[in-house]
């Protein structure tokens, strides 16, 4: 069969082309280069080197950075999952059209402010002499160290991706046959066995991409575990910056970057295929 | 012989707002038989259904089932399986997870309820594709999956919802077959809801019709054909000329009432007669209609009419011709029986009947 590359098509392919070229790929593969330069006397050097590599994965500090990176980003979007399904589930099938759309709106109204600003007024409340070590104060409890803790942390990626966890959750919710929940109430399948046996396994797609996403989301973050978690435990965001920071590391710090996409690459790849298990074409 | 009741419907309402999509019902449905609903889009039948399956609640009365209220009791307390118009197999199991469905909710222990489904996707003839998923079925076969999953826990009572009305119509007489077939050799009561004559007529023992939340007629299919007992049931089955008009005679032998082309008759008995003077309804079957080119002699119904035109159904032929006040009347014949009459529109002939082939419908 003869393929044709129409011209209309091209013309408004290429903007996507450009901009994937632009953005993504020739970015990618400086980074991939850079990774081969080495650093003398705080200089870079353009280079084929192996050293970059070779120093970062002999280094325990850095595995141990990214088991921790990615502990966090697990734990935050099983967390995050978790907490938000009886919302978007409460969105979806408890609400009226017009309640709904007002949810809707209110989950999106956390983007407008910067993440920044929102992960700062949490230092307000959390730090120990805070708007919530102040309240227990009055029943007589505390102060509790709850700035600067792994908890912290988990607040600012809460902050970070739960609004777009319940977006992602509550579209594929809604689009649920209801005839399907009605058929389980009628064969004997309770409310609550419901959600589990039907509700669940039919947002499958929808409930794991809301997941990646807010793993993808804090497995990069800087902000939380710097401004709440106080830097420690190290993540690979903090390792990176560290790396650039003492003699000019760039390099290296490539090497860790390149990691992180790799590993990302590999999750979703996972996390995909696990969504679409099962499911015929 | 008397049958045992199963389901009774004592004064049902269901409102919706200020819509009455149900109003006073009462009505019982028998152990055992194939009881088909039958109306119009919005006429109650699936929402009558629905209460029966505790999917919706009655606003007022109460349905018994076995003789034990069971408005109260939530649709995952009651054994009343329903088969949905859009079937409602869980696409995210394979079909033999969908039959094992119910057992499993119902605590089945796992070699059982494999046993279990298997046979009965055995008996449905779909064994082969148990491990499949849905989407690779057909609709036919996705019909059997659903059947079998309602039927697997062997309830007492089966409620469809317009089960068929997605098949192609050489298929939909096959699952006609399959349905009337696995009612009769299970003994479980059937409940089938439809807007289809064809599928009511065809399978059930009798038949409900129903109309803005009435009913208007229970009866077998036989009964309800040969003598509808609403001008509404009349007009829905489409199988009657009717006329209405002032009675002007009555008797214990029948009636006649005066019509714009004139009177028309009817020899025999008459439940609740209407006065004299009253509005009354009379319908004569389009089978029971005859034309000729000649005025006909003796005791019968004649009203001289026009051929509008005419229709073909496979071996049978409708005629429809109105008389001179525009009053719209069918005839139906096999071709044989037509072939001596000259049919082309604007051809003056004779409608008629013998008034022991009228009946009287009530008013309204």
């Amino acid at each position: 069969m003869q393929r044709h590359v129409s011209l209309y098509g091209l013309t408004f392919s290429l903007p996507l082309l450009i901009w994937q070229l632009l953005f993504f790929v020739f970015p990618l593969a400086f980074l991939v280069a850079l990774s081969f330069w080495t650093v003398k006397n705080f200089a870079m050097r353009p280079d084929f080197d192996t050293v970059n590599w070779v120093t970062m994965f002999s280094r325990p500090v850095f595995w141990q950075a990214y088991g921790t990176t990615f502990a966090l980003a697990g734990g935050a979007a099983l967390l995050t999952s978790v907490l938000a399904f009886p919302c978007s589930y409460a969105i979806a099938f408890k609400l009226s059209d017009t309640a709904r759309r007002w949810a809707v709106f209110l989950m999106v109204i956390p983007f407008f402010t910067s993440y920044l600003v929102r992960v700062y007024s949490w230092q307000i409340f959390l730090s120990d002499n805070g708007i919530f070590n102040v309240m227990l104060g009055w029943i007589g409890l505390g102060p509790f160290g709850m700035l600067n803790t792994v908890g912290a942390t988990m607040v600012g990626y809460l902050t970070l991706s739960f609004p777009l966890v319940v977006l992602l959750q509550l579209f594929s919710l809604v689009f649920i046959d209801r005839t399907l929940i009605e058929a389980a109430h009628n064969m004997r399948c309770g409310r609550l066995r419901t959600v589990f046996e039907v509700v669940i396994p039919s947002a499958r797609v929808g409930l794991t991409i809301a997941a990646l996403f807010c793993f993808i989301l804090t497995f990069g973050d800087f902000v939380s575990p710097v401004y709440l978690g106080g830097g420690d435990p190290t993540t690979l965001s903090i390792l990176i910056t560290d790396t650039t920071k003492s003699g000019q590391q760039w390099p290296r710090a490539a090497v860790i970057a390149l990691t992180m996409i790799a590993t990302l690459l590999v999750v979703a790849f996972l996390a995909v295929r696990f969504a679409y298990k099962g499911r015929s074409k | 012989m008397q049958r045992d009741t199963l389901v009774s419907f004592e004064g049902v309402v269901k409102r919706f707002g200020t819509f009455v999509a149900v109003q006073k019902m009462d009505f019982e449905i028998r152990k055992g038989e194939f009881l088909a609903i039958m109306g119009s889009s919005g006429c109650g039948k699936t929402t009558t259904l629905r209460m029966l399956a505790g999917l919706e609640a009655p606003s007022e009365g109460t349905i018994r089932l076995s003789g034990k209220p069971i408005n109260h009791l939530p649709t995952w307390e009651r054994d009343t399986p329903m088969v949905w118009q859009s079937l409602a197999l869980f696409p995210f199991l394979n079909v033999r997870e969908n039959v094992e469905f119910a057992l499993k909710m119902r605590g089945v222990g796992k070699a059982e309820r494999r046993r279990r489904a298997e046979q009965w996707l055995d008996r449905m003839q779909i064994l082969e594709f148990a491990e499949r998923n849905i989407a690779q079925l057909s609709g036919g076969q996705r019909q059997r999956v659903a059947l079998a999953r309602s039927l697997v826990v062997e309830p007492e009572i089966l409620l469809l919802d317009e089960p068929l009305s997605a098949l192609d119509a050489a298929l939909k007489v096959r699952m006609q077959a399959v349905l009337k077939n696995l009612q009769r050799e299970t003994g479980i009561t059937f409940v089938y809801v439809t807007h289809s004559q064809s599928e009511a007529f065809s399978m059930a023992d009798r038949v409900v019709i129903m109309s803005r939340g009435r009913i208007e007629q229970i009866g077998s299919p036989q009964e309800i054909y040969g003598a509808p007992r609403t001008r509404f049931v009349a007009d829905f089955l489409g199988s009657s000329n009717i006329f209405t008009g002032p009675v002007t005679a009555t008797s214990g032998q029948g009636l006649e009432i005066s019509t714009k082309d004139g009177p028309v008759r009817l020899a025999g008995p008459v439940a609740a007669m209407p006065g004299q003077g009253a509005e009354a309804t009379i319908t004569v079957l389009d089978t029971k209609t005859h034309l000729s080119v000649a005025r006909p002699e003796g005791d019968v119904n004649v009203l001289p009419v026009r051929v509008i035109g005419e229709e073909f159904i496979g071996a049978t032929a409708t005629i429809y011709a109105e008389t001179d006040s525009g009053h719209e009347i069918k005839v139906q014949k096999s071709h044989d029986e037509l072939a001596s009459l000259p049919i082309s529109a604007g051809q003056p002939l004779f409608a008629w009947w013998s008034p022991s082939d009228s009946h009287h419908v009530g008013a309204a």
